[in-house]
């Protein structure tokens, strides 16, 4: 991998992995990945199932621990382990301000289902932050406000259509004022005329400057957003580049062949 | 009919019968969280006591925990100080029953929280919270709907098993009338009984039916 750019201010990099490998037992998910993304970058990783996207993307947050390699947030190192151990160990609190830096949005929304929408964006802040419960209660507001979702603030989760769940899964995760947002195939588990909806509030956090890293089968979506689509099979980074790259001219046959069956 | 001294025995023998089941209860729901906490924690010792707590507890007759408690503590205490020592039947009562419900009760418990989907755990961790927030203000506040029918069942099962204390001399509601019977030969009072043990396991099964739904609010569509 040669994405490293030598003209990137340092202060730039927001994340960056030093060939990461995961393995579950025997099976090896993620086989040596390198990368690094830049600050207001969008990044779309697109490959087939079980090329280990979504594994790549826990690893971030650690939802996963990585067995081999370093992640770095902001160039400050946040995981180094090799053969399995540790080798710089991360203490807690350190782990809980980088889980607030790294706003996740799951495929299945994950929302709170007995707590109020309102509840679910503020709970967070409430009890992680424990900043002025006003000043939480107002910010919440006004995320769901521009999420479109303000009128319901006092629903419970199950009454929302599954696009609404996932704006407010996403309103959720910037409550805690992340510097980066992960995005684990947000429109998955949606109807098709919910995806619409969804991608629309992406693409204005997009705009907005947000620097983003997200796993995607929305291939139109990643050739809109996307400053930067990352092909993943196998465990491997297997191409990289500008949408126009990856996407309308991949160099890699096996980018090309998967582009197909999906296009 | 009854007489009034007949009538307050029998209310005196309900008031025993009560007594233990709700100390049981919630002194089981309070300990039967940490045995939960225990069982489900990576932690081997903890969850090593925890297993054996429940393995103890509920593979022994709770008539067994009952004259353990009563009869051979005493004796335990007697040959290793030298001197002796009665324990008060209520108190001891209260001590089996709670012991014995925590099991149950930690079992239920236990399945409860791991029957919250996984993502609750994971989306609470990537926002920050610790594993005890996470547990506190997510998983555990879910438990509670799933966790009403399984203890008012338990409730209903320990209002019933307390009948056991008549063997170590106290006067719950079964024993009062079983006297009253065997005094007067009269079966009347078995009826007595049973209806004052359906009007309470009646209204604790209306009472978890409204806390159910009350629980459950949030799922409403």
């Amino acid at each position: 991998m040669t994405l490293e750019n030598s003209e990137t201010n340092k202060s730039d990099i927001m994340v960056r992995v030093v060939n990461i490998k995961k393995k579950f037992g025997d099976l090896e998910v993620l086989k040596g990945i390198n990368f690094q993304v830049t600050r207001g970058e969008v990044i779309c990783i697109i490959g087939p199932s079980g090329s280990g996207k979504s594994t790549m993307l826990r690893c971030l947050n650690q939802l996963e621990r990585i067995t081999d390699g370093e992640i770095y947030v902001e160039e400050e190192l946040m995981d180094k382990r090799k053969n399995d151990k540790t080798i710089t160990h991360i203490d807690n609190d350190r782990l809980q301000s980088l889980r607030c830096d790294l706003g996740m949005v799951f495929q299945n929304f994950n929302l709170f289902p007995h707590l109020t929408v309102l509840e679910n964006v503020t709970i967070a802040p409430r009890i992680v932050k424990k900043a002025d419960i006003s000043e939480i209660n107002q910010r919440g507001l006004e995320l769901l406000d521009m999420i479109g979702l303000k009128e319901k603030a006092d629903e419970f989760p199950v009454r929302l259509s599954g696009g609404q769940q996932q704006r407010v899964a996403i309103a959720r995760a910037l409550a805690m004022d992340p510097k980066i947002m992960l995005f684990d195939e947000p429109t998955s588990a949606l109807d098709p005329e919910l995806v619409g909806e969804v991608l629309e509030t992406m693409k204005n956090l997009a705009n907005d400057g947000m620097t983003m890293i997200i796993v995607t089968h929305e291939i139109g979506f990643a050739r809109e957003v996307a400053d930067r689509v990352i092909f993943m099979d196998d465990g491997f980074i297997c191409e990289s580049g500008t949408p126009e790259e990856v996407i309308l001219n991949p160099r890699e046959e096996r980018t090309q062949s998967f582009l197909n069956k999906i296009l | 009919m009854l007489n009034s001294t007949q009538l307050w025995a029998i209310v005196n023998g309900t008031i025993v019968t009560l007594e233990i089941a709700i100390v049981a209860i919630i002194f089981g729901a309070i300990f039967g969280i940490i045995v939960a906490l225990g069982r489900i924690s990576k932690n081997k010792i903890a969850n090593g006591l925890s297993w054996f707590y429940i393995w103890f507890f509920r593979g022994t007759p709770l008539l067994l925990q009952l004259f353990m408690i009563f009869y051979a503590v005493p004796i335990i205490y007697l040959n290793a100080t030298g001197k002796t020592f009665q324990i008060d039947p209520m108190i001891c009562a209260f001590i089996t029953f709670s012991l014995n419900s925590t099991a149950y009760l930690a079992e239920i418990i236990r399945s409860a929280i791991e029957s919250i989907d996984h993502g609750q755990m994971e989306a609470a961790k990537a926002l920050g919270m610790n594993y005890h927030q996470a547990m506190m203000k997510i998983i555990i506040p879910q438990t509670f709907k799933r966790l009403v029918a399984p203890i008012g069942n338990e409730l209903i099962m320990l209002l019933k098993d307390t009948s056991l204390v008549s063997t170590i001399a106290l006067f719950d509601l079964l024993r009062t009338v079983k006297t009253m019977a065997s005094a007067t030969g009269n079966w009347i009072y078995y009826v007595y009984a049973a209806v004052v043990y359906l009007f309470l396991t009646t209204i604790l099964q209306v009472l978890f039916d409204k806390l159910e739904m009350k629980f459950g609010i949030y799922e409403k569509r």
